[in-house]
């Protein structure tokens, strides 16, 4: 196709350029003769023009001296007086040479100057004859020739006869100078010739006597034959009195000659001109005009090759420019064809074990312990299966183009709890010791693509896990910061550590290529379809924000990711806790810090320390000075003496109610016995965002706790009939109410004013009378603690029957100390007729 | 003036406490009992001698009672009151005190208008 293309230019090229070359020879060529065309007619009309005028001007100075003669002869006629005298003295002050009479017969009389005789005597003598002047050649005794002029006369010679005509003799030279035909510096020259060729008057250089043997000479030897072509041709037109016109080429030169016949003569005038001249002129034009065709030539030549070298290049640059798309979309066919195979593998790898699993389990229908096991692997491959056809369809989503976000209104708390309780299994799984920072929080309420979101760090997070070892350790911290586009937006930043296996450079530049995976001699067992990465980075594309790695084979790998959010209003002023004192126990200052200030926000006093034993130290200088702290926080995993150690100590201190927090990233479930066992209260999961210590606390204010769903509705048929329960309420009003809602149970219900009325009743009454005590808390003479402590230090049978607090008491403190006298649960005021069922139901048998 | 109208002029919770009490009898029986709960004089009282143990349980008891028939205004002033004197007298309770007052004196008249509308 290249070679291809090239060649047709090339072939193209040389066409035009040989046409270009042709047309302009052509042209240059058809102009200059054209030129000698024109040049050989202008050089005609002048030739002839100028030949004319000089025999013209000739015969005007011959005729004068023909007039001059004839003066002479009209003054002094024949038979005047004293005649011969006379006729001298005329001519003598005229400035003839000689003069004489002339008989036909040819003798001559002179009448003065030397003797002079015609040379052709038959013409002239034919002439005078006939009546007409005629001027001929003649020589003198000395053989100088002479312009003999006749006129025809009849005087009366001395030897008696009678003359024919009266002559006169001019030099030739006179002529010749009246003709000026000599000049050295006149390109053009004349001569004067008889019939036979013999020169009258010659000029030019002429040495020979004729003319004819001149032209003959001119020519180059091997060019005689043109010569005597050229002879012969002037030789017919002398013969028939025609003029006579030709270009000689001369030994390289052009002459122009014209031969016109001279009245009153036999002679004939030659002009030659030197053509050379005019066609120097000419052909000096010419030659400018070859070079001015020749450089347009060369210019359009040139512009010509530049069109088609630019146009080539440009082919040229198309044709890569296919090829590079060519070689691109192969080498997309060629990742998809290995995709889809690595996909057949991975589909297929997944499937057989449904298809497996399903035949051992129809083999073994009856042995459910067999089936179950097959369910439980057939559910863990196909949410495997299911996790990569979710991949494949987000990345033909991607590459079609169709993936949008949904932006909405995310608590960055929730993504993170979410997140921590996904992985936790696995991380646990494969032992990895898992860690959830975040610090420097502005705001935790974002608009942001939640499941996207999710989606992106549960792919670096199980990234994260599957490249890192047993044991080793995993990080994701979320911090922010302000963010360039504004006070409406935050800067997030996500970082998701581990020190696992890490990548290898070359890695690093394609792991976000759809279907990169690493080479199979390290990673052995691949999951998932090589398409997390690219998605991911598509993901974090499309939210405008950046993603970069740092990874070291065999030290880690380190992703960050950074998002720009929109801020989302949201009104927090309900998150206020009552003013407590809280201290915070961990070993990150960062943590410590971060926690503080989200603690403060929510109206809490904090302080923090970072290890166990400091806190045993100063939770119990705060105890000594009474100023006891409401709630301690505790990180389970301290260097040291870890949370439920430092939980242990506190309580063994000193005997407090202050609920003690783990704050834990993992699930707790494991630890969960040893802790309570310990003390700690409950439980707090990382990260510790504001809202989750504001809803971790929360549940300490009592009040609040009551807000709990009812597990258990009325209208459950509960059978209470008969039951007698004692209700100990010392306000008439509650009493009363209690009684209106409790009767709907068919309990039989008595009433004790106080709790020592409460204690004698349930004193006197026969063993097992009593089926609960519903007791109220705040009661003069004795409290409602007071009873039950009392009703439990009995020695009766049914003692332990089931006490309830019911109280308008909101704060955890008194749940605590329910409990703790002994009553089995406590129900906040206002009486609602489901949770005293519900409780009753609870702990009566 | 209907007793839901009693209970929107007290800022009662009409809705809760119907839900609770399922009764519009029962609640206007209790909410007629509640101008003779002696609770509020034994709080009076108690204040009066300084016997702040006895005005904590008075205060207690009118928060329980308010929960009871949801009155919400005079049950949150009367909680702060009891959280204020559950470790004795402390000088911010003067100004509790005085709230708790002026929560029931308006309570009460307006169950009264609504009982001699009766």
């Amino acid at each position: 196709m290249k070679s291809q293309t090239t060649k047709f230019l090339k072939v193209n090229l040389t066409i035009l350029l040989i046409l270009c070359i042709v047309i302009f020879s052509f042209l240059a060529f058809f102009m200059t003769t054209k030129n000698s065309e024109t040049i050989s007619k202008i050089g005609n009309l002048y030739m002839t023009g100028m030949s004319e005028r000089i025999a013209m001007h000739f015969e005007t100075i011959v005729n004068y001296q023909i007039s001059l003669v004839e003066d002479i002869v009209t003054a002094f006629p024949p038979g005047s007086e004293d005649q011969r005298y006379q006729l001298s003295y005329a001519a003598q002050a005229r400035g003839f040479k000689s003069l004489g009479f002339y008989s036909l017969n040819g003798t001559f009389d002179i009448l003065y100057g030397e003797n002079i005789s015609v040379i052709d005597p038959e013409p002239f003598s034919q002439s005078i004859s006939e009546g007409n002047a005629k001027i001929a050649v003649g020589s003198d005794d000395n053989g100088n020739h002479l312009a003999l002029i006749g006129i025809p006369a009849n005087y009366q010679m001395s030897n008696g006869e009678t003359g024919s005509a009266l002559v006169a003799a001019i030099s030739i030279e006179y002529l010749e100078q009246l003709l000026a035909l000599d000049e050295d510096d006149s390109i053009i020259y004349s001569h004067v010739i008889r019939k036979d060729g013999t020169f009258v008057i010659r000029s030019g250089g002429a040495f020979r006597e004729n003319y004819f043997s001149r032209m003959k000479n001119l020519f180059d030897e091997s060019e005689q034959d043109k010569a005597e072509k050229y002879i012969a041709e002037l030789r017919k037109a002398i013969e028939n009195g025609d003029n006579y016109s030709a270009i000689l080429p001369l030994k390289g030169d052009f002459r122009h000659l014209y031969c016109v016949k001279l009245h009153s003569s036999e002679w004939y005038m030659i002009t030659v001109m030197p053509y050379g001249t005019l066609d120097e002129i000419i052909s000096g034009l010419s030659s400018q005009w070859i070079v001015m065709v020749l450089g347009s030539c060369i210019i359009i030549l040139t512009a010509l090759i530049l069109i088609f070298i630019r146009y080539f290049k440009l082919n040229q640059q198309q044709l890569h420019m296919v090829e590079e798309a060519r070689e691109e979309a192969i080498h997309a066919n060629k990742a998809k064809s290995e995709f889809l195979s690595n996909m057949s593998h991975d589909i297929r790898t997944p499937m057989n074990a449904i298809v497996g699993m399903t035949a051992i389990a129809s083999a073994n229908i009856n042995n459910p312990q067999q089936v179950t096991n097959c369910l439980k692997k057939i559910t863990l491959s196909s949410k495997h299966l299911l996790g990569l056809i979710n991949d494949v369809l987000d990345m033909s989503k991607i590459e079609s183009g169709k993936m949008t976000l949904n932006i909405d209104h995310v608590s960055l708390q929730e993504v993170m709890d979410s997140i921590v309780s996904i992985v936790q299994p696995q991380m646990k799984a494969k032992d990895h010791k898992f860690n959830v920072i975040i610090y420097d929080i502005i705001t935790e309420n974002v608009y942001c693509d939640s499941v996207r979101l999710n989606q992106v760090l549960l792919n670096l997070l199980s990234n994260a896990i599957k490249f890192t070892p047993k044991g080793g350790s995993i990080q994701i911290s979320l911090h922010q910061h302000e963010s360039p586009l504004g006070d409406d937006y935050v800067q997030v930043h996500l970082h998701v550590k581990d020190n696992g296996i890490g990548m290898s450079e070359e890695f690093q530049a394609q792991v976000f290529e759809s279907f990169a995976r690493e080479d199979r001699t390290r990673v052995h067992r691949t999951e998932g379809t090589g398409l997390g990465m690219a998605i991911t980075k598509y993901i974090v594309d499309t939210m405008n924000g950046t993603i970069e790695i740092n990874s070291e084979q065999g030290k880690g790998t380190e992703v960050h990711i950074t998002l720009d959010m929109e801020k989302a209003t949201i009104d927090e002023v309900d998150m206020i806790l009552p003013n407590w004192n809280v201290l915070v126990v961990d070993d990150d200052v960062q943590l410590c810090e971060s926690t503080i200030s989200s603690l403060e926000a929510i109206g809490i006093n904090a302080d923090w320390t970072l290890s166990g034993e400091e806190a045993v130290k100063i939770v119990y200088e705060q105890h000594q000075k009474h100023n006891d702290y409401h709630i301690i926080l505790m990180d389970w995993k301290l260097p040291g003496m870890n949370g439920i150690e430092t939980s242990r100590e506190i309580r063994k201190l000193f005997q407090s109610d202050t609920p003690i927090l783990l704050i834990s990233a993992y699930d707790w479930s494991e630890i969960e016995e040893e802790a309570r066992e310990a003390g700690v209260s409950g439980f707090i999961s990382k990260p510790l965002f504001k809202s989750t210590l504001f809803y971790g606390l929360k549940q300490y204010v009592a009040h609040e706790s009551t807000k709990e769903p009812i597990v258990n509705p009325a209208n459950k048929p509960i059978d209470f009939r008969g039951k007698n329960v004692l209700v100990a309420e010392d306000n008439d009003l509650n009493w009363e109410i209690a009684e209106e809602l409790l009767s709907e149970l068919d309990l039989k219900l008595e009433r004790a004013e106080n709790g020592e009325m409460c204690l004698d009743m349930f004193k006197k009454s026969e063993i097992g009378y009593y089926a609960a005590i519903l007791m109220d808390i705040r009661m003069p003479i004795m409290t409602g603690y007071e009873a039950a402590e009392a009703i439990r230090a009995l020695d009766r049978e049914d003692k332990d029957l089931p006490i309830i607090a019911m109280t308008a008491d909101a704060f955890s403190e008194d749940i605590q100390k329910c409990l703790k006298c002994g009553m089995n649960a406590h129900i906040a005021k206002p009486i609602d007729v489901r949770d005293v069922a519900r409780q009753l139901e609870k702990y009566m048998k | 003036m209907n007793l839901q109208e009693c209970y929107t002029a007290i800022e009662g919770d009409y809705d809760d406490v119907i839900n609770r009490l399922r009764s519009e009898r029962l609640v206007q029986k209790f909410i007629l009992k509640f101008l003779d709960d002696g609770s509020y004089d034994l709080l009076l009282k108690s204040l009066e001698e300084e016997n702040y143990e006895d005005a904590f349980r008075a205060s207690h008891t009118i928060k329980g009672v308010c929960q009871n028939l949801s009155l919400p205004k005079l049950m949150d002033s009367s909680a702060k009151l009891t959280e204020v004197l559950r470790s004795g007298w402390k000088p911010e309770a003067a100004e509790l005190v005085e709230q708790v007052k002026r929560d029931y004196e308006q309570t009460v008249s307006v169950i009264r208008k609504f009982q001699e509308g009766l």
